[in-house]
């Protein structure tokens, strides 16, 4: 079961990169939430209640429903439109992100420790290097934040992975994502909206020294 | 509780109180933090100078090892002379701080670095533990970088700031090297360790380990090729500042060379001999550029440069003597360097402080632009004067004291010694003999262009004199300098034990006695002179009582009346030196070109330039920057080439070691084919 | 019985300018002023009044008074033969060089105290020359130290004898540097001109173009002292230690009387360098000095 969860997370990837939509990728973000709460689940039913109980909450409530309607706000707020033209076309996207999987299923296969499984480790690398890509690839600042994101949740996969026997670990997993939702939306939502106008990285630029 | 828990307890207590009172009353809680510690260092300090030195163990984890902290003759006598001048830093300080003192948050910045650079020195000459000794190091550098740029919203005092820490890192950089080299061998953190690292190394690799220490502290005293951080640094610092830079901060590197001297057990004559090389270097360089600045700081600052020179030449007369077994000379080399070292904080943060109080009544530094000050500021300009006459070793005062030990031992050192070593100790008479002239023609220009004749350019607002608590500091330091200069037996006396550290006590048993008799002739020949002027003088009063003495403008040979405009320039004063010495400076002209027939205004002006700094430190840094600018397009501003940099990082990373398994399976297969 | 010396120089100095000016004045055709007449202009002067200038200030008025109390110190030190001087004790040489070099600043802030270029001019040339002396006398008594072992006035002379030819060479090479050494500290031929008229070619005579009566009295008088100071110094070549004093003292005056005819003769018959030049040719001395240095090395056979 955790195995499908987990490639159904791979394919969302993919989707991810395909389309060019600011809606679908939240959407994307949404169902990357519920597959992780049902990851965290199955995974971590033995260790005890409360944990669990917070762990869940958090996937639940955090990746599920605040970040994407956080999401949503700014979108609105600031009146952003669809993601331009990215600087590789979309076929180009699909092959990398593709490349992306199988060279990190590859990588996890040089790795003769017993006690990783597999899946949780290609699924998180995965995730990183295709959130690293997004952020080259995009134009949009929103889109960067998005980018973070999968990040965060190829970060938590991993902290999955073990998180049987490190509990800790797991909620350092978390605390990211808050400190994520809190910090960077917090401050997107009220003052880069402000004073940036336009949405684009290329006004970053002027901060060189 | 333990004297150092103390110390740092103290420094916690004020610096939080400098934060929370009133600007009008920081300096003084500053006082008061210097006046504690100094108190209870020099109580170890007086104890360690009388025979009974001081010894405290820390345990400072699993890091730190063992931290020793033992006070013998030699801190005792650095915590002694950095102590006087930090006091009479922090009183003339205050006072001189109350030009700035809206400016809340500087001002507390700059009184608590003080306190903690005051209290970073101490430790300094106490802790002798590696690791522990480098941290009070960067201790003290850090605050002295604080009170340097105090005025950081002028750009050159921001630059010669970030100029000083960048050379301090340096210097620590050599230190760090050095302490790696003897602590990866012996395993510990003691400066004992040292000792014993030495006394079993080969001798070349001794002398390596003392040229990289020397290398460290010298960039820090000051000495040539590594002083170019010193003629900026100086100028830009408020003038207390400056002062206890020139007196104590960069006497430690001096106590950092002494004290490796102690501890390792190098061939003494050769480390004497490039000790006396670079010093008579530096003594005869300092002074040589000192001469042409227009700047008074900064010709303060090359001065500085010069009596490291002056105090150099000591140690390494010491150490020549120490290797040639000739006690005389030892005793007379280590102890006119120690000695100097004294009279040079005393002399150096006079002038600077005398300097201080000028800047603030005329508000330029430019020597070109002053005179005529004596008859504003006498007090002020007297106490220059003493300063310099103390500065260019002239009897009756101080200077002269420590450059009499140093000649005593030079001339003894030519004739006890065997040939080579006469022929090197000629050429550093020679030496010592330049410096003192030309220290001579800087002073005479100095005092005489800042505080005599006619003033060369209106000045700004009207000038008085300083107010009583502002020359308070100096009159104290003034009088400390009559008094060694006329009972110089008494520091010789005290000065004994610290030497006796570096030779041995049996060797020098009759010494000091022999010394102390000379010394004691000197004083009462100084106490003499001085009593001959006065009887002239007043014979002179007495015998032109009853004549008429008139005055009247000065002579000029019947031409038109003197005016200020026609008097002799600064520049005027030494340019027939400097044409003589024209292939050694770097001067800079620029001047407009005449091209009318009755031409208008036009300009000329000339800026002396450091040679060695041209070589040392502009080339590299200009090919540095050139090989850097091909680099340039990989800072394009854009977030997502950086971020494309991490992942390509990443990728290299992981893939090399497949990589390297791949080829290397490849080359066993083609092996077993 | 160290007051003998300084009785005596105190004399010399009395009749030395006198004698100078008189050779001088022989060697030119004429017959020329009485031996005592620089005395007597001394004297003259102390019995005047003064005017002083109104940009000066407390220095200018102490100045003289404390350069020559310096050249009263260093007469002090002289030795005569196998006397010390009041004052003797071990590396006294340096002391006696410093505080000439006292007299000498003192002298030259006095001069840059009346805010006149002319002054400022000699101040700076003084400042310059003494300087570049300065390293030839500290070289020659490091050679006679390096031969006699000792490191006072009185012991260096007393200890030293001439037997080999080396050590007459030294000797009369070490005469030469002091005879020289004099003439750049007063201002004399071939450095200056002291009969010039011309103030930018002075040296000396321009820094006290402002003094008058009694400081002016004082420097003239310091001038000779320091003339006799020098000439005794020389005399201590030839006055070999053990000596009575019915021989010494004739020896002593006689010297002094030689030397102020050389003195004499020398600026009769030489004109001045040029001014630019005058640098090289002091720094020369020094080079003279070292070759007295090495002289000292070949006698005590460290050298082959």
């Amino acid at each position: 079961m955790i195995n499908i969860l987990l490639i159904a997370f791979i394919i969302s990837l993919v989707h991810m990169g395909l389309s060019k939509r600011l809606n679908t990728y939240i959407s994307v973000l949404a169902f990357q939430g519920i597959l992780l709460f049902g990851v965290a689940f199955i995974e971590l039913i033995e260790i005890n209640v409360v944990n669990l109980l917070f762990v869940l909450l958090e996937t639940i409530v955090f990746k599920t429903i605040a970040i994407p309607y956080f999401l949503n706000y700014v979108i609105k707020k600031n009146k952003i439109t669809r993601e331009s033209d990215p600087f590789l076309p979309d076929f180009l996207s699909v092959v990398i992100i593709t490349t992306i999987i199988i060279g990190s299923f590859l990588l996890s296969n040089t790795i003769q420790d017993p006690h990783i499984r597999k899946i949780f480790f290609v699924t998180a690398l995965s995730a990183l290097f295709t959130g690293l890509y997004f952020i080259i690839s995009r134009k949009k600042i929103i889109t960067h934040v998005m980018g973070f994101l999968i990040i965060e949740n190829g970060v938590f996969v991993l902290s999955l992975a073990v998180g049987t026997e490190m509990p800790m670990l797991v909620n350092i997993g978390i605390l990211l994502d808050i400190f994520a939702s809190v910090l960077l939306l917090g401050v997107f939502v009220n003052k880069i909206g402000d004073i940036l106008k336009e949405q684009d990285v290329d006004q970053l630029r002027n901060l060189k020294d | 509780m333990s004297l150092s828990i103390a110390i740092l307890v103290v420094i916690f207590i004020f610096s939080f109180l400098v934060i929370s009172v009133k600007e009008r009353r920081k300096g003084d809680i500053a006082l008061l933090a210097v006046l504690i510690n100094s108190g209870l260092s020099s109580w170890i300090a007086i104890q360690a100078l009388q025979g009974t030195p001081f010894e405290e163990k820390f345990y400072g984890g699993t890091v730190f090892g063992e931290i020793i902290i033992r006070a013998d003759a030699l801190s005792g006598w650095f915590i002694l002379l950095t102590n006087f001048t930090m006091l009479t830093g922090i009183l003339y300080g205050r006072r001189y701080m109350k030009a700035y003192e809206n400016r809340s948050a500087d001002i507390t910045l700059h009184y608590t670095s003080y306190i903690v650079n005051h209290s970073a020195m101490i430790g300094i000459f106490c802790v002798q533990n590696m690791l522990g000794f480098l941290c009070v190091w960067e201790l003290m550098t850090l605050s002295a970088f604080l009170m340097i740029i105090f005025e950081h919203e002028k750009m050159e005092v921001l630059k010669a700031g970030i100029n000083y820490f960048i050379q301090a890192h340096i210097s620590i950089t050599f230190l760090t090297l050095a302490f790696i080299w003897v602590s990866s061998h012996t395993g510990s953190y003691d400066f004992n360790s040292i000792a014993d690292y030495t006394v079993q190394a080969h001798p070349a690799l001794s002398f390596m380990l003392f040229l990289c220490f020397f290398i460290g502290f010298g960039i820090k005293a000051g000495f040539v090729p590594f002083h170019t951080w010193l003629p900026y640094a100086h100028p830009a610092a408020p003038s207390h500042v400056s002062g206890i830079m020139s007196g104590v901060i960069i006497k430690l590197g001096i106590f950092g060379i002494l004290r490796i001297l102690l501890l390792i057990k190098v061939n003494y004559i050769e480390a004497g001999y490039t000790i006396l090389v670079i010093s008579v270097i530096s003594g005869v360089y300092g002074v040589m550029l000192a001469i042409i600045q227009h700047n008074v700081k900064k010709l303060l600052a090359y001065h500085s440069i010069e009596n490291i020179g002056i105090i150099g030449i000591g140690i390494g007369l010491g150490c020549l003597g120490m290797g040639h077994n000739n006690s005389y000379l030892a005793f007379a080399g280590f102890a006119g360097a120690l000695l100097h070292t004294l009279n040079h904080s005393l002399f150096k943060s006079l002038l600077f402080y005398a300097a201080g109080t000028v800047y603030q009544a005329v508000h330029t530094m430019d020597i070109e632009k002053l005179g005529g000050l004596i008859k504003k500021m006498p007090k002020t300009a007297t106490l220059f004067l003493i300063a310099s006459l103390a500065i260019c070793g002239l009897p009756p005062f101080n200077g002269f004291i420590s450059e009499f030990l140093i000649y005593s031992g030079l001339f003894n050192g030519i004739v006890a010694n065997p040939l080579s070593s006469s022929i090197m100790l000629v050429s550093a008479l020679f030496g010592l003999v330049l410096i003192g002239g030309l220290a001579m023609l800087c002073f005479t220009k100095a005092f005489g262009i800042i505080f005599l004749g006619a003033e060369r350019h209106p000045y700004p607002a009207p000038i008085s004199e300083a107010e009583l608590p502002r020359l308070f500091p100096k009159y104290v330091v003034a009088l400390f300098i009559l008094f060694i200069g006329l009972m110089p037996q008494l520091f010789i006396r005290l000065l004994s034990p610290v030497v006796i550290l570096f030779t041995g006590s049996q060797a020098i048993s009759g010494m000091p006695g022999s010394f102390i008799n000379t010394l004691q002739t000197v004083g009462l020949s100084s106490l003499a002179f001085i009593i001959l002027c006065i009887i002239i003088y007043q014979v002179k009063q007495k015998m032109t009582a009853a004549r008429k003495i008139t005055t009247s403008t000065t002579w000029s040979c019947g031409y038109t009346p003197v005016t200020p405009r026609l008097q002799y320039t600064a520049n005027s004063f030494v340019r027939s030196y400097r044409k003589l010495v024209r292939p050694l400076l770097m001067m800079r002209k620029s001047e407009g070109t005449i091209n009318e027939v009755f031409p208008q205004t036009t300009h000329s002006d000339t800026h002396p330039y450091d040679r060695f700094e041209a070589v040392f430190i502009d080339k590299p840094l200009k090919s540095l920057k050139r090989f850097m600018g091909r680099f340039d397009f990989l800072q394009n501003g854009s977030e997502q080439f950086y971020i494309l940099y991490g992942i390509a990082f990443i990728i290299i990373v992981i893939i090399i070691p497949i990589l390297i398994d791949v080829v290397v399976n490849l080359i066993n297969l083609f092996k077993q084919v | 019985m160290g007051i003998l010396n300084f009785i005596l120089i105190v004399a010399a100095s009395l009749f030395f300018s006198g004698i100078v000016i008189r050779s001088k004045s022989i060697f030119s055709g004429r017959k020329g002023p009485g031996i005592f007449q620089p005395v007597k202009d001394v004297w003259r002067l102390f019995r005047k009044g003064a005017v002083y200038s109104e940009t000066t200030s407390f220095i200018f008025r102490i100045a003289p008074s404390i350069y020559f109390a310096s050249v009263l110190i260093a007469i002090a030190m002289i030795p005569f033969g196998s006397q010390p001087g009041l004052i003797s004790f071990k590396g006294d040489f340096v002391f006696f060089a410093y505080i000439l070099a006292l007299g000498k600043f003192f002298n030259i802030i006095g001069a840059l105290d009346t805010g006149s270029s002319f002054e400022g001019m000699g101040a700076s040339r003084e400042a310059l020359y003494s300087l570049l002396a300065e390293p030839a006398f500290f070289i020659l008594m490091g050679s006679f130290a390096l031969l006699t072992g000792h490191t006072s006035f009185h012991e260096i002379f007393g200890s030293l004898h001439f037997g080999s030819y080396i050590s007459y060479a030294v000797g009369v090479l070490a005469a030469f540097v002091i005879t020289l050494i004099t003439l750049i500290e007063n201002s004399r031929m071939p450095i200056d001109d002291p009969k010039t008229h011309l103030e930018l070619t002075m040296v000396h005579e321009v820094m006290i173009l402002d003094n008058s009566g009694f400081d002016l009295g004082l420097i003239f008088q310091a001038a000779n002292l320091k003339f006799a100071m020098y000439g005794g110094l020389i005399a201590n070549f030839f006055l070999t230690p053990g000596s009575e004093l019915y021989f010494s003292i004739p020896i002593f005056i006689a010297t002094q009387i030689l030397f102020a005819v050389v003195v004499g003769f020398i600026e009769s018959f030489m004109a001045r360098f040029r001014m630019n030049q005058n640098p090289q040719y002091i720094f020369t001395l020094t080079s003279i000095s070292l070759l007295i240095f090495l002289g000292v090395l070949l006698i005590l056979g460290k050298i082959v």
